[in-house]
């Protein structure tokens, strides 16, 4: 069987080889070590030499040719055997080929190699959008959205402007009080909440949780308003068998869109034409004067997963009085996925003039929720549970629900949560009205 | 760190001494337990130690283990890396790593690289040690802070205690480690006292120490500059500004997870480090703060360096060259946007 | 010591000396005892192994099976399997980049090297040390090494720490010998002056071996070294006895060898040997040998050491050409296994990447993995 010789590697950097002279010629009988061809590397002129005894066969390209590593330049058959047996001729016939198309190669990677560095260097002629981005250091970024804290209304003290934590530590403090303005967001104190008074024993077995700033605003806002807002309670119960029906049979309609309403999405349409028809539940008390605003915007409580550091925060719906229920419930769903995946950003959860705090879904019957400051109210949803109730008289089942607004009693008196109460009661009860 | 376990220095006897006691104490203490170890290089036996760390170690242990060598640092370098190949475990004297770069060959191709390149046969369990940083005055030549140029190469560990304590614990540690340890000293700190623990006192590399705990700004440091640091943040405290100091003990391997921690806590960081800044310590640990920290920082980490400059003779312009307390000042300062 | 005498107008090439130059007296090794032909014949198929080897490893490098460098030990097959058996198995040695001959010679299986230069795991470095860097811990092989001159600081540390165990350690005499191998071209490092100087110094028991081809790559000896007629004169002067060699006749080597390792073990002194010998081919695979004429190669090819040994056999009827064909035989099925072996050998896993950084683990760096093949083997 003849031996095809390659055109070898002789340098660590050679791709390609040429023939400069052949040392032997067809039928020429050779014995391993001795020298081939002279051949031009990338880096010298370098003898090439057979590793095998044998007659030459067939040399299969000319001096002067260049072809790439592997390419056969020649046969080699053992002495005695036919020189121009199959093998030799196969590799005869694919010689121009293979020593064309290297060679072809090799031009080729030569011509196209300034283009692509020509490519790269016209590239990052996007650098030009300098913009009017904000200059903040990330901490302050960062606490800016825990806090809600709206850094384009900030003028920074960092170099060149830059907003860092102190601005928004001051923005926070300047802010937190001040229940003026819908749009102002409600912003935490700069300080800690104070630990209690009675100091707190850790006893064997107890562990100390950080608290997160998150949590720090929460807790701040609440002893805020629950210490400087006089609340006060109003309960009342709604019968929502007309409502489930109706959410049943809209849901069915409209589950090949997608779409899929809730309890709350009603409960939230409801409170907000009663706030249009009831302004002073869309107000705010601002020391010498209460402030009506002039958009509905309904705030919805939203507690977040552990994986994203737990805690409470309010989305905010807008203009809920002019959005029908598929709107809300569209908003509603993609601020929760949000809240739970990304997180919301300030435009997400500041100006709610009205906050609904829903805890059906946990089979809560009732409960009373403290007021997000600057609101004036906020309603407290529990389950819709199966109860024996008396309808024209007859003691039937019928599925009802108890929500308890928590009101400040500076702009809200008691008949006023009463007729408020009345009108969601009917909203809820003749749900037909929502759909208008 | 199967081997090491960390012993509570409140827990035992200690007793005040100098840095250099130390050192010999560690060196003494790992000869008398485990014979494979010796000591050698230039003046450490019959001159008792050019900077007296080995004073009183060759009556001790004989010439066969406490071994002058000849000005000769490429030679006897890679003569100790190759009794290290055969499972000795050699402690290698530099006078001053400054010294050390006639040698750099042995130290860094071959120290670091044995066990890698020979497919986890051979590895290379040696202690290079000696001064690193400026003495004082000795020019530029003299002054060599290796840990920019050697703390690059993946293979080796690099320990830089700064105070007695720390030169005991981390250089017993070296010893019993199975790969190379660049050991770093500083001249300026061998007459330094303090508690060292009596007995086996091993300190794990790789976990930081806070040496003083603080609020509003996190400082990293190695080695000497670490008191510079302590003097820095004790004169911001003045000012209302609260420092937390860590010092590093290691540079690789690198307790990043401590310097994380504390300036998640403090939104702040200041590094000081003496080698130079380009290509060092500092830069790799603001890097890797910029990298783990990024939404917790309120200002880019600040970097105290020696100036980029060879070190100047002069005694005004050396002491300006090198990191000190007002320079270290001046960057928590600015960091904290308070300049 | 045949290679002092005047050179003849039969050979008009000297690449070591410069005629009518004074020269050292070597030291001289006392006479010599026959050898057992059957142990020569061992030798001649050890030659013929590494010559068989190398051959294939060229061609397997220009059929870039093999990457990055890759230096031919053909011509020297004498010193390395000389010197090995001069030696006991466990004396350690050392040596520089052209390595192939004495891993092989100090036992190395032909598939472990070649797969190392393949870049496989199945190398005797599981692929990370390459053509320059053959280690074998079971057969005291400290490597080869890439920097020129490097390894004899560390091959004077090997013989310290023979010595070293003996005194402090065991207290017994093992009384262990190192061998350190350079090239001429290594005389000029400033390394190997160091090593000699403290191995002088220190009375430390390493035989530093310099196999003595005449070139630093292309630049002949006498281009770059002072005294490069004479090289024993730079031993001397570190108070090292020096010897010269004919490293091209495999029985010189051994006999010589025998003695000086033998007077280093009962004296533990240093020596140094001028090793006299002929690189074949080129430094290294990309060398077109421009510096040096056909008749200069011609001359020194024409006295190969592996044609010595085969006339001494011969001569004797220790050879039968039946034996010889066989022997041949073997060596070829032997490196063709040997390549077939590292072909089929897997390249080292993605996780490889990352041991052996550090015995001790250190984030995502590991400490040793070893395969099957080095697993049992003379591991501390």
């Amino acid at each position: 069987m003849p031996t095809t010789v390659t055109m070898p590697r002789l340098s660590d950097t050679m791709e390609a080889g040429t023939v400069i002279k052949w040392h032997v010629k067809e039928g020429d009988t050779v014995a391993s070590g001795d020298v081939l061809a002279d051949v031009e590397t990338d880096k010298a002129t370098m003898e090439m030499q057979t590793y095998d005894d044998g007659v030459v066969a067939k040399l299969l390209i000319g001096a002067g040719d260049r072809v790439a590593i592997g390419t056969p330049i020649a046969v080699i058959a053992v002495e005695g055997e036919d020189a121009s047996s199959s093998g030799g001729k196969a590799a005869t016939a694919a010689a121009p080929a293979a020593s064309a198309a290297p060679a072809a190669a090799v031009r080729a990677a030569a011509t196209e190699a300034p283009v692509t560095v020509t490519g790269t260097v016209v590239m990052p002629s996007a650098h030009a959008d300098t913009g009017a981005r904000a200059r903040i250091s990330p901490v302050a970024r960062r606490m800016a959205e825990e806090l809600g804290v709206d850094i384009n209304s900030l003028r920074g003290t960092g170099p060149g402007g830059r907003v860092i934590k102190r601005d928004i530590e001051a923005a926070a403090s300047r802010k937190g009080g001040a229940a003026s303005a819908p749009t102002m967001p409600v912003v935490a104190a700069p300080a800690p909440v104070a630990a209690p008074s009675m100091p707190v024993v850790a006893g064997p077995g107890s562990r100390e949780v950080a608290v997160s700033g998150m949590r720090q605003t929460i807790a701040r806002r609440l002893v805020e308003s629950k210490s400087t807002i006089p609340h006060y309670q109003v309960s009342m119960r709604f019968n929502m068998d007309p409502l489930l029906e109706l959410r049943k049979m809209l849901n069915a309609q409209l589950e090949p869109q997608g779409v899929k309403l809730s309890v709350n999405d009603f409960i939230v349409r409801s409170c907000a034409l009663a706030m249009a028809q009831h302004p002073f539940f869309n107000a705010s008390w601002a020391g010498d004067r209460i402030v009506i605003h002039g958009e509905v915007n309904v705030g919805v409580a939203v507690s977040l997963p552990a994986e994203r550091g737990g805690g409470l925060v309010v989305a905010v719906i807008r203009n809920a009085d002019q959005k029908g229920l598929r709107q809300i419930s569209l908003d509603t769903r993609a601020l929760a996925e949000k809240a739970r995946t990304r997180g919301l950003g300030p435009e997400d959860m500041t100006g709610a003039t009205f906050t609904i705090s829903n805890l059906g879904m946990y089979g809560v019957d009732n409960f009373t929720a403290i007021i997000n400051p600057p609101n004036s109210a906020i309603m407290a949803c529990g389950a819709a549970v199966e109860r024996p109730v008396v309808r024209n008289s007859q003691l039937c089942v019928g599925t009802e629900m108890d929500a308890t607004l928590s009101l400040d009693h500076r702009v809200i008196d008691g008949a006023m949560a009463a007729e408020y109460l009345t009108t969601v009661r009917h909203n809820l009860e003749n749900p037909a009205t929502l759909l208008v | 760190m199967s081997t090491v376990t960390l012993i509570d220095p409140t827990m035992t006897a200690t007793r005040e001494i100098e840095f250099r006691d130390a050192l010999r104490e560690a060196m003494s203490q790992e000869m008398r337990r485990d014979p494979r170890v010796f000591l050698l290089g230039e003046e450490v036996a019959q001159y008792n130690g050019a900077y007296k760390v080995s004073k009183g170690m060759l009556d001790e242990f004989g010439p066969r283990r406490i071994i002058d060598t000849p000005i000769s640092e490429s030679g006897f370098a890679g003569m100790a890396i190759g009794a290290a190949m055969m499972g000795l475990r050699p402690i290698v004297e530099f006078m001053s790593w400054s010294f050390s770069l006639v040698a750099a060959d042995p130290i860094l191709n071959n120290a670091p690289k044995m066990l890698y390149m020979s497919g986890g046969q051979f590895g290379c369990p040696i202690v290079f040690r000696g001064n690193d940083g400026a003495g004082g005055q000795l020019g530029s030549t003299h002054s060599w802070c290796v840990e920019g140029l050697y703390s690059n190469v993946p293979g080796l560990k690099m320990a830089i205690p700064s105070c007695p304590e720390d030169a005991k614990g981390l250089m017993t540690t070296a010893i019993r480690d199975d790969d190379p340890v660049f050991f770093l000293e500083s001249e300026r700190m061998l007459g330094m006292k303090g508690h060292v623990p009596e007995g086996d006192y091993l300190i794990p590399f790789g976990q930081a120490k806070v040496r003083r705990e603080g609020t509003d700004c996190t400082l990293v440091s190695f080695g000497r500059p670490v008191n510079f640091c302590l003097d820095a943040a004790a004169e911001l405290a003045k000012e209302g500004i609260s420092c937390e100091v860590l010092d590093m003990r290691t540079i690789r391997p690198l307790d990043i997870d401590s310097i994380v921690r504390s300036v998640r806590k403090t939104n702040y960081c200041v590094v000081v480090d003496q080698s130079w800044s380009f290509g060092s310590p500092g830069s790799e640990v603001a890097s890797q703060v910029h990298q783990h920290c990024f939404d917790d920082l309120d200002n880019f980490v600040h970097r105290v360096h020696s100036a980029d400059v060879p070190t100047p003779y002069a005694f005004n312009l050396e002491q300006e060259y090198l990191p000190n307390a007002r320079r270290i000042c001046e960057a928590v300062r600015s960091c904290l946007y308070r300049a | 010591m045949s290679m002092l005498s005047e050179p003849s107008t039969s050979r008009p090439f000297d690449v070591h000396g410069k005629p009518g130059e004074r020269t050292s007296a070597p030291a001289t090794t006392g006479r010599r005892d026959p050898v057992d032909p059957a142990l020569c014949r061992q030798w001649l198929r050890d030659m013929l192994m590494i010559r068989e080897f190398e051959n294939r490893c060229m061609q397997q490098y220009q059929d870039k099976k093999i990457g990055g460098f890759c230096h031919i030990y053909i011509g020297q097959e004498a010193i390395a399997v000389g010197c090995t058996a001069a030696v006991r198995p466990n004396d350690p040695i050392v040596t520089a980049y052209r390595d192939h001959g004495h891993a092989l010679a100090r036992g190395m299986a032909a598939r472990h090297c070649m797969a190392e230069m393949f870049g496989k795991i199945g190398g005797c470095a599981k692929g990370k040390g390459g053509s320059m860097h053959m280690f074998d811990r079971e057969h005291h092989l400290y490597g080869g090494h890439g920097i020129v001159g490097a390894q004899i600081p560390l091959g004077v540390g090997l013989a310290f720490a023979c010595k070293y165990m003996d005194e402090v350690i065991d207290g017994r005499p093992n009384s262990r010998v190192a061998l350190a191998f350079l090239g001429d071209g290594a005389l000029n490092q400033g390394a190997i002056h160091e090593a000699m100087n403290l191995a002088g110094l220190f009375d430390i028991p390493c035989v530093i071996i310099c196999e003595n081809n005449g070139y630093s790559m292309g630049t002949s000896i006498h281009r770059g070294t002072t005294m490069g007629h004479d090289i024993i004169s730079k031993a001397i002067g570190y108070g090292i006895d020096g010897y010269v060699v004919d490293g091209m006749d495999v029985l010189s080597v051994y006999h010589d060898m025998s003695a000086i390792v033998e007077k280093c073990r009962r004296e533990s002194r240093p020596a140094f040997v001028d090793m006299r010998c002929y690189r074949f081919k080129g430094h290294s695979m990309s060398d077109p040998r421009k510096y040096r004429t056909p008749e200069e190669e011609n001359q020194y090819t024409s006295d190969d050491p592996i044609g010595r040994l085969k006339l001494h056999l011969e001569e004797r009827g220790e050879l039968p050409e039946a034996v010889l064909k066989e022997m041949q035989k073997e060596i070829r099925d032997e490196v063709r296994e040997a390549i077939a072996w590292s072909e089929a050998s897997p390249e080292p896993p993605m996780s490889e990447l990352y041991h052996d950084v550090f015995v001790e683990p250190h984030g995502p760096f590991n400490g040793t993995s070893l395969p099957q093949m080095l697993q049992g083997k003379d591991l501390r």
